[in-house]
């Protein structure tokens, strides 16, 4: 029972046996009580007998409203169930349906659903006649163009999905695709709202009630109890605040069930971040990194990276993901955000960051102009129009046309590539020492992907800056780097020079990295190289050397020891106990067809 | 095996005056037994070709053939199972009903696609990228097809994984004698896997050929273009 | 109420590859004549759901509403007076002519014409519903966007929890309690503020419970989202963009955050107005007010259908009317909601 160590899980037991209680027991407790007039004790205020006093006939306050939970509580669920069956049907028709008729019923239950569900309901009263049932079902079917428009909205958000349309193609029918793959799919959200609809149409139903328009006398829930209660306010308060307070507990215990539903479906993470720590300026290199280490609690993706890079040097920085590359550069930019916790020491001159997706890293509300020239205003002190002349004159040295006219644009109206370019003439508006790139091209297409590349170098050539890119692909590095540096599960494990890169690294990891990827003149006759087994997550204990499970050159040495890195004279170095000394290529692995095991751990065998 | 056929196919998406046209009369075929690569940028319409061949998207001229028996392997493994199905399910159901074995007809293609029988109890969300991509192309292979449409099938992969799911593909093609068109935007990949290749552009197909033939001459300044873009280590 | 609002996302279209996204002539033009016709639609279908609903009501709504000791002269009279003996055709095409030549009929009760009830009555709605909402505006955003900037990552865990508990408790009451609550606790106890004389004139003072017991809940509401979306939007890619930038927190709320912040806001604003509308209906009746919301409840307990189907079509018409007055408003502040489609 997990859900009883978090607080909402404990708040939802107490709520639902309350709920229980109330409305088994309440009327077997109470039930006769509520219905024994005392003419002696006619509205009385509070007392010791009525802890709640008594109303127009002497009955009990208190055990009226103790009785009156089950029909409440019942009336609401009544209520609910025609919501939801009604919301299901009218919902789910159109993705069985053909498409006209299904445009037509999703027109038409988007025009409904625009009016208050009250107003709905008091309509529907007018038309079913007053009475407890009669007033469930006008809640309930006021409730039915909201509940179809989400169960509409969620089908078809799992229709556009793949395995859908793998289902289509297969030839499965409508109706199996509903029930099997559409409404298992939506059925945990509709759960969490049919029971907030619960809570809703419990208060709905006290409005209806307190107006006049729902129970009816002899019969009494807690709208009719609360009405009756106003009526006597100044004699007996209590009368009034009583079947209150019922409501709202009961809305209450609803709201924290359909919560609590909500939290154990939808796994609901809180992404918790703060403001970064911002790096210092120096002379000399244009970044040191020394002993980085960033943790999330008990997982430390990065685990003692140390290296520098020389002002106007390019560096990439590779490795698969989970390798730590882009938390790396994010702690370069001082951009790791809590709980993360970065230890080590970063000194780096001014910044610029290039993210990999251009689509979100613009602000979708300001011009691009705008947020190009800011930069300049907030930190060179220029006037707003110098700014904005420089951020025009940026866009142009990033080879946009019409640089005016896009610096007028929003970033919706370019496309992505543009996108990129006006993030990089962003970076160029001050002076950066150093640009890193997080994966710049990976969002981009191929034609797209080398002109940013090139745009990149011009950039760097152009104002001086260093530049560290971090990308997954060893081509896209080689292109516009000079210096690789390979990094495996938080550790960097080898720096090498690009031209080392082609000509055969060390370590044996950078060496399969190369092996497992076509290029242009891969032997077709043969197939690729694979590297068994799965990187070490960040959170489990490493003992030696991370990459050993995998190694074929690992001993018992490399299991148990973590090989320190060590540097090569002609700069570069790596982190082995076995690197391999000769040049040239080669797979490490042969492919085993027989167990391509990935990162299983059922067969991780050897 | 059947060869896969487009005569004159024309694609229209969206209605009424947002209609435009995202494949303008594609010609091509893919011999039987074969594989056919077939590259260009994103929005050129290769994934809406691959739609309209196993008939998710409907056609505004021209024809395919075969008309059916054709299957495809999606992009993206994490949306193109259902999270909610098992493994074993997932691969029973494209299982023809004429086959009466099925339990241990998903036994061996998951075999054949090197998972172990243990994970048919299995629910996606359990597996990796690299595991899933597997039993789509199980899921595929399942419904017997004459043809098998890949699109994009490594490009949500890591490198290392890319490999193993590259080696598998080939060796499932030759060793069932597979008719393929496998779509990616990475020309390596394409040059890898496939014999023939086409390159699209703009809902046109503008070179096709054999694979040697086009990527080391091609004839076409898109081509060209395309060649000249690709990232090379040195 | 009963209502679990829609969710607000658009419907995901099916990834097919994206075609080149042609350049309307006027995507603006094209996103109002749509908004429109919805406008339109909406009403028609409102005019004739308020019109048919006379006829649906099982047995004779005239008899209904003069009782069972009336005579069958005056009903067949009444009958025919309202021309509820026409064909049905004939009743709906002079209730259409009526509705847009301002005359709703009059009241099978009093007599007095619909529109005119409707016109004394409707000044005090509309002062109600705009205090509370103004109320609503003023508290929320800021409360909302201070909450979240006070809560990000893992700081003030105990604020989180304060504000949550207390805006989510807030927000679940509804207004007709809290009006309940109000009377009790101000009225009745402290005798500090005036509720609802029969008397008739409303002084300011009278506005303080009935606004306050409409507005509580759904600035409580508003609060909570303002908070999450500020919380979505200050952990956006862009915001990321702008802190890498180095901007002062000002800009980095002001100019970056707010704009993408309000669209959403006034999104739900507008639900909030409809929701203010039905609650401004029983917040009426507690507090007895002059308004619309306790004319429609006297008259569905009346059976005076006429007032009812005026009354509706006016509450419902302001819904409609504020909803496009969101949407256009949406257009002109988020460029992206006019491109795409619903």
């Amino acid at each position: 029972m997990r859900g009883l160590k978090n607080p909402l899980g404990i708040a939802a037991l107490v709520s639902l046996v309350f709920l229980l209680f109330m409305v088994v027991l309440g009327p077997i407790l109470w039930g006769e009580e509520a219905v024994r007039t005392d003419t002696m004790a006619l509205t009385q205020g509070v007392s010791a007998a009525h802890p709640m006093g008594t109303d127009g006939l002497g009955r009990d306050v208190l055990a009226r409203v103790m009785a009156a939970s089950r029909s409440s509580v019942g009336l609401a669920l009544l209520a609910t169930a025609v919501a939801v069956a009604g919301g299901l049907l009218l919902g789910a028709l159109p993705a069985v349906l053909g498409r006209r008729a299904a445009g037509l019923l999703n027109g038409f239950v988007s025009l409904v659903v625009a009016f208050p569900g009250l107003l709905i309901a008091l309509v529907l009263a007018v038309v079913l006649g007053s009475g407890g049932r009669s007033a469930a079902f006008a809640i309930g079917l006021a409730s039915v163009p909201a509940f179809a428009r989400l169960t509409q909205t969620l089908a078809a958000s799992v229709a556009g999905r793949d395995f859908v349309a793998a289902a289509r193609v297969l030839g499965v029918g409508r109706a199996r695709m509903l029930f099997r793959h559409i409404l298992p799919n939506i059925g945990e959200p509709l759960i969490v709202q049919a029971t907030l609809g619960a809570g809703g149409a419990l208060l709905a139903f006290a409005a209806l009630s307190f107006l006049g328009l729902g129970v009816q006398a002899p019969d009494y829930d807690w709208g009719l109890l609360l009405n009756e209660g106003l009526n006597r306010v100044y004699v007996n308060p209590a009368a009034a605040l009583a079947p209150g307070i019922a409501v709202v507990l009961a809305g209450l215990a609803f709201n924290i069930l359909g919560e609590y539903a909500a939290q154990v479906f939808g796994g609901r993470d809180t992404i918790a971040r703060a403001e970064g720590r911002s790096a210092r300026p120096v002379p000399g290199d244009a970044l040191i990194v020394r002993d980085l280490r960033v943790s999330f609690g008990p997982a430390v993706p990065v685990k003692g990276v140390s290296f520098t890079v020389a002002p106007g040097e390019r560096v990439g920085l590779v490795g698969e993901s989970g390798s730590g590359k882009s938390l790396t550069a994010l702690a370069v930019a001082g951009l790791v955000e809590p709980p993360g916790v970065v230890t080590g020491t970063i000194e780096a001159g001014e910044t610029a960051m290039v993210f990999q997706d251009p689509m979100t890293s613009l602000n979708p509300a300001l011009r691009v102009g705008t947020q190009i020239a800011e930069v300049a205003t907030t930190h060179q002190r220029l006037s707003r129009r110098d700014a904005a002349r420089r951020a025009v004159a940026r866009l142009a040295d990033v080879h946009i046309g019409a640089p005016a006219r896009v610096a007028g644009q929003y970033p919706h109206e370019l496309s992505g590539g543009m996108r990129q370019r006006a993030m990089i003439a962003m970076g160029l508006m001050g002076a950066p020492r150093l640009i890193v790139a997080d994966e710049p091209t990976t969002a981009l297409d191929v034609t797209v992907q080398k002109q940013i590349l090139d745009l990149l170098r011009e950039a760097s050539t152009t104002s001086g800056a260093a530049v560290l890119l971090i990308s997954h692909d060893l081509a896209v590095v080689a292109q516009l780097c000079s210096r690789v540096l390979v990094m495996y599960a938080g550790v960097i494990v080898e720096d090498l020079t690009t031209e080392r890169l082609v000509a055969g690294p060390a370590h044996p990891y950078t060496r399969a990295l190369l092996a497992s990827v076509p290029d242009m003149s891969a032997d077709r006759s043969l197939p690729l190289a694979t590297i068994h087994g799965r990187m070490p997550s960040p959170a489990e204990p490493v003992t030696g050397c991370p990459f050993a499970p995998r190694c074929p050159r690992a001993d018992e040495r490399c299991l148990t020891a973590m090989p320190p890195f060590t540097s090569a004279s002609g700069g570069g170095g790596v982190a082995c106990w076995h690197p391999v000394r000769e040049t040239g290529g080669g797979p490490v692995t042969r492919p085993d067809e027989e167990a391509p095991d990935e990162e299983d751990p059922m067969r991780r065998t050897r | 095996m059947t060869a896969l056929e487009f005569h004159g196919v024309r694609v229209r998406l969206g209605r009424g005056r947002r209609a435009v046209d995202v494949v303008h009369g594609v010609d091509l075929t893919v011999p039987a037994g074969t594989v056919t690569g077939l590259v260009g940028t994103s929005g050129c319409g290769k994934s809406t070709l691959a739609r309209a061949a196993v008939g998710l998207v409907p056609l505004a001229a021209g024809r395919i053939a075969p008309a059916g028996g054709v299957q495809l392997v999606f992009q993206d493994p994490y949306s193109s199972l259902d999270p909610r199905m098992t493994i074993g399910a997932a691969v029973a159901e494209a299982v023809p009903r004429r086959v009466r074995d099925r339990a241990g007809e998903v036994r061996r293609l998951l075999d054949l696609v090197g998972l172990e029988p243990e994970h048919a109890g299995r629910l996606p969300r359990h597996l990796s990228g690299g595991q899933r991509q597997r039993v789509a192309i199980a899921r595929a292979l399942a419904a017997r097809p004459g043809v098998v449409i890949a699109d994009e099938i490594t490009s949500s992969l890591d490198v290392s994984v890319q490999g193993m799911v590259l080696n598998l593909i080939r060796e499932l093609q030759r060793e069932l004698g597979l008719t393929m068109l496998f779509i990616s935007h990475n020309l390596a990949v394409v040059r890898y896997v496939s014999d023939r290749v086409a390159v699209m552009d703009a809902g046109r197909i503008v070179e096709s050929g054999p694979v040697d033939d086009v990527l080391s001459a091609p004839r076409n300044p898109y081509t060209r273009a395309l060649l000249d873009s690709v990232p090379k280590l040195g | 109420m009963a209502v679990p609002s829609p969710p607000l996302d658009h419907p995901v279209p099916p990834p097919t590859e994206a075609a080149p996204a042609r350049e309307r002539r006027h995507p603006w033009v094209a996103y109002l004549a749509r908004r429109l016709l919805r406008f339109v639609l909406s009403m028609a279908l409102l005019i004739t759901a308020t019109f048919g609903m006379v006829h649906v009501i099982p047995g004779d709504p005239v008899r209904a509403a003069l009782g069972v000791t009336a005579s069958p002269e005056l009903v067949a009279a009444r009958t025919h007076e309202l021309g509820l003996d026409l064909p049905v055709w004939q009743q709906y095409a002079r209730y259409v002519a009526g509705v847009f030549g301002g005359d709703l009929g009059s009241s099978m009760v009093s007599g007095l014409p619909v529109a005119q009830t409707i016109a004394d009555r409707l000044p005090y709605t509309v002062m109600l519903a705009l205090v509370a909402f103004a109320v609503v505006m003023i508290t929320a955003v800021p409360l909302g966007m201070a909450a979240a900037a006070w809560t990000r990552g893992s700081r003030g865990r105990a604020a989180e929890l304060l504000f949550t508990g207390a805006s989510g408790l807030l927000a679940v009451v509804p207004e007709f309690l809290l009006a309940v609550a109000m009377i009790v606790v101000f009225a009745v106890t402290w005798e500090l503020l005036p509720v609802a004389n029969v008397s008739g004139s409303v002084t300011p003072s009278y506005y303080v419970l009935p606004t306050l017991a409409l507005a509580v809940g759904p600035a409580a509401a508003l609060a909570r989202i303002v908070r999450v979306e500020a919380l979505a939007v200050l952990s956006s890619d862009y915001m990321r963009t702008a802190r890498a930038k180095r901007l002062p927190a000002r800009l980095l709320y002001l100019r970056h955050a707010l704009p993408n912040l309000l669209t959403g806001a006034l999104t739900i604003g507008g639900l909030l107005i409809s929701g203010l509308v039905a609650g401004s209906v029983l917040v009426e009746n507690v507090f007895v007010w002059p308004g619309l919301g306790s004319a429609l409840v006297d008259a569905i307990k009346a059976k005076d259908f006429p007032v009812v189907q005026g009354v509706v079509l006016v509450y419902g018409s302001a819904v409609l009317l504020v909803n496009l007055a969101v949407d256009v408003a949406l257009g002109r502040l988020d460029p992206r909601s006019t491109i795409k489609e619903d």
